[in-house]
């Protein structure tokens, strides 16, 4: 029973943590409908950074994160302009190869500056948890949740309440009605995609502590978010939210009932299984189709 | 000499080339580049079929390679047989998995496909590394050696591809040709259109992905016994995965050869790149040179380098195809080719006949909070040409699509010839006897005319897929409608350059094709001159009096005045009267509907366009 519990309760705070991680790609779907696969390869690339400024300046890793999404955001802006603005207008399914390109440049580029060798970033608080009961709660883990759900608390803030957000709703639901507004769509859309960016740029200073990486860890952050994405329903940020904390859920109970190694297949498992039996995800909604072409 | 002759030659010459090529030199470093070449186009070739003439990207692709690597070698290990006979089972595991992961592309479009085909190649990579009892895990499976004489070390491997890869462009020839072929050609164009004549895409896919599986495992058996170790992170590599598209695109996507020639530009580069490079560093610069030659060649040769370079000599050199010029239409033949009156005869006892066609009961239907359609009951009597008005926004395209299937109703039956229909797919009501035209016209534009009809198809058997789709009875069916409705002249057009109006007129004979019960017509004469509007309605009146029903909406008041027996007014998703057309011109109701203040209430709901 304790193991069940702690088992749960692993899987909630690593939930967390995933949840951000989807968030970014999930938001840039919502709003143009490209599923940005560059997204592992930006999250790692960020805990590259994390790793980099940690041994440099010796600064808390998970207050790297006031370094490292800023700077992502740069990077996911230019990215925006360089490729994915000319990639939008060719065929979803096209657009989303582009990104997985841009994913393999990424993850070059991070093997010859950082070496095909784990990394990880270790603060002193790493290997620490607070006891309570029979339960452990690994410190790293709970302050990582924490950070995460601060940072998915201001997003939604940020998407709801302000006027950014209020325009990247408006562009997500009509472009020409935006424009009509006097929206200045590519200048929203750009501004979504870099803050998609950002969350992995957060996403990837709080990993880096939770987890030793390489650059082709890039691969199962990819499907871990996919199947997020599409377990929580495609374009919908609750439902990335429930998907991530099912998907951690789903492989800490693996992980701890059937083999560590099988962890690992979980996300492609559901992915797959979610698109035989519900290809709308939990959350998603069915749109019209006889209204797309006509 | 004509481009057929010179590329007759061509590859006549390409292929003496490559059978004797191992006879005259024993070169060991081209031999291999040779098989590996040869390996990349087969996978090429297959990959073209699921998602150049499809248009459901896999970037997955080499997971067949990997299954059809495993299954032969494990046959061959445990039953102690060769892994060239074990190498076709391979094939046919490969193409059981394609179509069981097929059973996602029945009710996901595009994208979802692309992310299924990358989650299996991770899955199968993991399951053969995981499951170390049968595939030795990442320590590795090595093969039986081969026992032939070292001089000829490579022949059996390099012939049995260069044999697997003719027969893998002969097959996508042949798929190219056939009835399926056209099929997923306008599945790339158009699905739920294609759904709409009656091509039941979720079979057509399956089948596509199984054929362009089973090339790819029949490869893999013999590339395992080729390099006779076979290991998870080599057999299901994401890279060979994304040099399959890489291969694809710099030939040409959804053509015949592009993928072949793609592969053999693209294998020279890979050794080149693997010579040059060496180091701890290679593979990193691998990946950024083959990321970046991928998003570059997606992004700026979306149809492929070597077909958009042609495209572009030819603009440069001024050869545009010329337009297709306005011609007149001939005139309208007086009768309906025999064969084809024969074919439209009611074939339904006496008692049927007594009974309405079509009883639609109760249809309801609500966008969100617009009620489009509520409580809409009409019937359309047999051998009827029914009409169906209202104002704009009154939910007459609704109705439409709810019975022809592109939406399902909130309630409410309709039943056809007495069958119900309305849980039916469209596919299926395409084959129950039920056609329909769009507003804006919905033609397949990549196929050409005969194509467009061709694809239509009223029942669903492999036999007929296999039938070649621009020869033989269908292509002559084909001819016979195209020509009925005067567009015979532009059978080998491409129906995305005709006209609008000829566009409508190759629309209305592609729904004649399925020799539907009941024709359903959405403003066929809107947006075209009048001369095509009198021809429109001398076809429909014909077609009638062969036996066909037609039910039409049409704001052309006249015309439908003149061509109904009886017409059903909608309003607010309601039938407000019904009667003959005299009536109906009197009706106080339907006068306010028309000229009142209801109308702008119905408009909001937007359900007509």
């Amino acid at each position: 029973m304790t193991e069940l519990v702690q088992t749960l309760v692993f899987g909630v705070l690593v939930g967390g943590v995933y949840s951000l991680v989807a968030s970014g790609m999930n938001l840039v779907f919502g709003v143009m409908k490209v599923v940005n696969l560059a997204q592992g390869a930006m999250l790692i690339l960020s805990a590259y950074l994390t790793y980099s400024l940690w041994k440099a300046v010796d600064l808390d890793p998970l207050l790297l994160v006031l370094v490292t999404a800023p700077s992502m955001y740069v990077v996911g802006w230019a990215t925006y302009y360089l490729f994915i603005e000319r990639a939008r207008t060719t065929d979803p399914a096209m657009a989303l190869v582009t990104t997985f390109g841009l994913a393999l440049i990424t993850k070059g580029i991070m093997a010859l500056l950082w070496g095909n060798d784990q990394h990880a970033v270790t603060p002193a608080y790493a290997n620490r948890s607070f006891t309570l009961g029979s339960l452990h709660f690994p410190q790293a883990q709970l302050y990582a949740c924490l950070v995460a759900v601060a940072i998915l608390a201001g997003l939604y803030a940020l998407l709801r309440y302000t006027w950014l957000g209020q325009s990247v709703q408006a562009a997500a639901s009509s472009s020409d009605g935006a424009r009509l507004i006097g929206i200045e769509v590519r200048k929203v859309r750009a501004a979504a995609f870099a803050l998609g960016v950002a969350a992995a740029g957060a996403g990837g200073a709080l990993l880096s502590v939770l987890y030793p990486f390489t650059p082709s860890s890039t691969d199962h952050w990819i499907g871990l978010m996919l199947s997020i994405i599409v377990l929580g329903g495609m374009g919908s940020l609750p439902g990335s939210v429930l998907g991530a904390v099912l998907i951690a859920l789903a492989e800490s109970l693996t992980a701890a009932y059937i083999a560590p190694d099988w962890a690992t297949a979980v996300p492609y498992l559901v992915i797959i299984l979610v698109l035989l039996a519900r290809p709308q995800g939990l959350m998603g909604i069915r749109l019209r189709e006889d209204m797309s072409r006509a | 000499m004509t481009t057929t002759h010179v590329r007759r030659s061509v590859i006549g010459a390409a292929a003496a080339l490559l059978l004797l090529f191992p006879v005259l030199s024993d070169n060991a470093y081209y031999q291999n580049m040779a098989i590996m070449a040869f390996l990349m186009a087969i996978m090429a070739s297959g990959w073209n079929i699921i998602s150049g003439y499809t248009g459901y990207i896999s970037l997955g692709q080499s997971a067949f390679l990997g299954i059809g690597a495993y299954t032969s070698a494990l046959l061959a290990i445990h039953l102690d047989i060769s892994p060239f006979l074990a190498a076709p089972v391979g094939g046919v595991v490969a193409a059981f998995f394609a179509v069981v992961l097929a059973l996602t592309g029945r009710r996901t479009r595009g994208i979802a496909f692309v992310i299924v085909s990358f989650a299996f190649l991770e899955l199968t990579g993991l399951l053969a590394s995981n499951w170390t009892g049968l595939t030795g895990g990442n320590h590795g499976l090595p093969l039986p050696l081969p026992t032939w004489d070292r001089d000829v070390h490579n022949w059996p491997f390099y012939y049995s591809l260069l044999v697997l890869l003719a027969v893998t462009v002969w097959g996508s020839w042949a798929i190219r040709r056939s009835k399926l072929g056209i099929g997923l050609l306008a599945i790339h164009d158009d699905e739920s259109k294609a759904e709409g004549v009656g091509v039941r895409a979720d079979r057509y896919k399956m089948l596509a992905f199984a054929a362009s599986a089973f090339p790819i495992g029949i490869a893999g058996g013999i590339y395992g016994y080729y390099v006779s170790f076979l290991e998870p992170a080599a057999m299901f590599d994401i890279v060979i995965a994304m040099q399959i598209v890489l291969a694809a695109h710099l030939g040409g996507v959804g053509t015949l050869w592009g993928p072949v020639l793609g592969a053999f530009l693209l294998e020279p580069l890979t050794q080149l790149t693997n010579q040059q490079l060496s180091g701890p560093d290679a593979g990193a610069w691998r990946l950024v040179i083959y990321g970046a030659l991928l998003a570059a060649v997606v992004l700026f040769f979306p149809k492929g380098v070597l077909v958009e370079g042609a495209k572009w000599w030819r603009r440069i050199r001024g050869g545009e195809p010329q337009a297709t010029a306005g011609r007149r239409l001939p005139d309208l033949p007086a009768t309906l080719p025999a064969s084809v009156s024969e074919r439209l005869r009611p074939s339904a006892g006496d008692g049927a006949l007594a009974r309405p066609l079509v009883t639609v009961d109760g249809l309801r239907k609500s966008f969100g909070g617009v009620h489009a359609v509520q409580d809409c009951s009409f019937t359309v009597e047999r051998g009827s040409i029914t009409g169906l008005i209202g104002p704009n926004g009154s939910g007459k395209t609704t109705v439409f699509n709810l019975l022809d299937g592109s939406l399902r109703q909130d309630a409410g039956t309709i039943q056809l010839s007495g069958r119900m229909v309305h849980t039916l797919a469209r596919w299926q009501r395409a084959h129950a006897g039920l056609a329909r035209t769009y507003q804006a016209t919905r033609v397949f534009p990549h196929l050409t005319t005969l194509e467009n009809l061709a694809v239509a198809s009223d029942a669903f058997s492999l036999g007929r897929l296999r039938a070649s789709a621009i020869s033989g009875s269908e292509a002559k069916r084909a001819r016979e409608w195209l020509d009925f409705v005067g567009m015979g002249a532009y059978a080998d057009h491409p129906a995305g350059q005709l006209s609008y109006g000829q566009q409508k007129l190759v629309e209305l004979a592609q729904a004649l094709m399925l020799e539907p019960q009941l024709l359903l017509l959405d403003e066929p004469a809107a947006g075209i001159s009048p001369a095509l509007v009198e021809r429109l309605s001398a076809i429909i009146r014909q077609l009638n009096g062969c036996g066909m029903t037609v039910l039409i909406v049409e704001h052309n008041m006249p015309m439908v005045l003149s061509l109904c027996d009886r017409i059903h007014v909608l309003a607010q998703g309601r039938v407000l009267a019904s009667g003959a057309p005299g009536q109906i011109e009197r009706n106080p109701a339907v006068l306010d509907a028309y000229l009142g203040g209801h109308s702008a209430h119905g408009a909001t709901s937007g359900a007509t366009s």
